[in-house]
């Protein structure tokens, strides 16, 4: 039953401890030669709408939102979420990927937004 | 214009449901009055927090850089679905014994701990969502011509808030309370589940915890994940089309606890006060009512 404590009943000490192996633990993984590829997003259209990426690699992935209105760059498959703002930048690194596609989308516009990664 | 009304509506959903079940729920209650006042303050802050957060987002307000706003947004996530499901478990135990409890005053002096529980609960309901709404209504009016059609968007878009809420308040209304509170507890509990999940995956995501196998299985021929119905599910219940193996074990452990401690009818108050024992929360110390030891 203990382990079913919510976070907010972990003592505050421990969550930061929590936070502080969590930046560890990431912060080399980023610093490793990790392959970078461009996402330009305008308004609901990807450019491109398909993007190649060596399996069994990290991958940084720097999304441009060149649109109008804000975007969400989501991917279920992938795990990620960053909110853009018009003329805003994000950079998210993505875990090595098997060999398959992976699919990400713009939530703010769905409808279109679509694209995906193909992992070789 | 309809995308825009349906991604302010969608963006305000959870914070509506929350707000909606606690406003419908606490109005039953005798001393209604003071959990208003704690549901509204964290409506409050709630809406303070959407703003900093959305300052930070549009990279006005860098005081969160990188990752920290991951780890920022992976906390709210985490300590929301917690808070989420201990309110469930309040809810429970005050709904079958409020009317004993009064007849005592230092239960009634108790409970008010768990009132800042609420207006955290709340809070974190309404920043976490609304924060995205105000970047996506920022970059609305940002746009050429976009000033015109931002007040139309907002008038509507509370509309369709206040629709979700107002119908929330009709439901406790015309259903039966006993209905109105099972429904109301199983969105509620969805909704903490998908939270749950969002947390793991954000952590799986900062390469913090591992996915173990991803993606077990691929049902988005089924129902696809990335478009709007969809999409919606997978917010408010933590559905995934290719869902990774912890994420998934974690969301089947956390059901089976839930129907564990809330699913036999009998006897779930005995049980909802353990995980309340510990010291921060508020919730937890609350005596448990000596009507509920059979």
């Amino acid at each position: 039953m203990r382990a079913f404590l919510p976070m907010s009943q972990i003592p505050a000490y421990r969550q930061s401890l929590v936070l502080i192996f969590a930046a560890l633990v990431a912060v080399p993984a980023l610093a490793a030669e990790t392959p970078l590829f461009k996402l330009v997003a305008r308004d609901g259209v990807f450019e491109p709408t398909v993007i190649e990426v060596p399996a069994g690699k990290r991958v940084r992935l720097e999304i441009h939102n060149e649109g109008k209105t804000a975007m969400e760059f989501e991917s279920r498959d992938l795990k990620q979420e960053k909110i853009i703002p018009p003329g805003g930048k994000a950079t998210v690194t993505i875990g090595a990927m098997k060999a398959g596609e992976y699919r990400f989308f713009d939530e703010f516009h769905e409808k279109t937004g679509q694209g995906k990664f193909i992992a070789k | 214009m309809g995308n825009a009304l349906f991604i302010v509506w969608r963006e305000s959903a959870e914070a509506m449901l929350v707000v909606g079940i606690l406003y419908a729920w606490l109005r039953q209650r005798p001393d209604a009055a003071t959990g208003m006042r704690y549901l509204w303050g964290g409506v409050a802050a709630g809406a303070a927090l959407a703003i900093s957060l959305a300052l930070v987002m549009l990279g006005i307000a860098s005081s969160l850089s990188g990752n920290a706003l991951d780890y920022f947004q992976l906390a709210i996530v985490l300590v929301a679905s917690g808070l989420i499901v201990q309110m469930v478990f309040w809810m429970r135990r005050h709904a079958r014994t409020f009317r004993k409890d009064l007849e005592s005053s230092m239960a009634r002096n108790a409970r008010a701990a768990n009132w800042w529980g609420l207006l955290i609960v709340v809070a974190l309901a309404v920043g976490r969502e609304t924060a995205e709404t105000v970047v996506f209504l920022y970059g609305l009016a940002a746009q050429k011509g976009g000033i015109a059609n931002l007040p139309i968007v907002l008038v509507l878009g509370l509309a369709l808030a206040f629709g979700t809420f107002w119908l929330l308040q009709q439901g406790s209304r015309v259903l039966s309370w006993r209905l109105f509170f099972r429904v109301s507890e199983m969105l509620l509990l969805l909704l903490a589940g998908a939270l749950l999940v969002s947390g793991i995956e954000k952590l799986i995501a900062l390469d913090v915890l591992p996915a173990l196998v991803d993606p077990v299985w691929d049902t988005s021929r089924l129902l696809d994940d990335s478009g709007r119905i969809g999409g919606l599910i997978a917010s408010f219940t933590g559905y995934r089309a290719r869902p990774a193996l912890l994420p998934l074990l974690v969301l089947i452990a956390y059901w089976v606890t839930m129907w564990t401690f809330l699913g036999r009818t009998g006897r779930p108050a005995a049980s909802a006060a353990k995980p309340a024992t510990a010291p921060t929360a508020g919730a937890a110390r609350e005596p448990l009512p000596r009507a509920e030891h059979h």
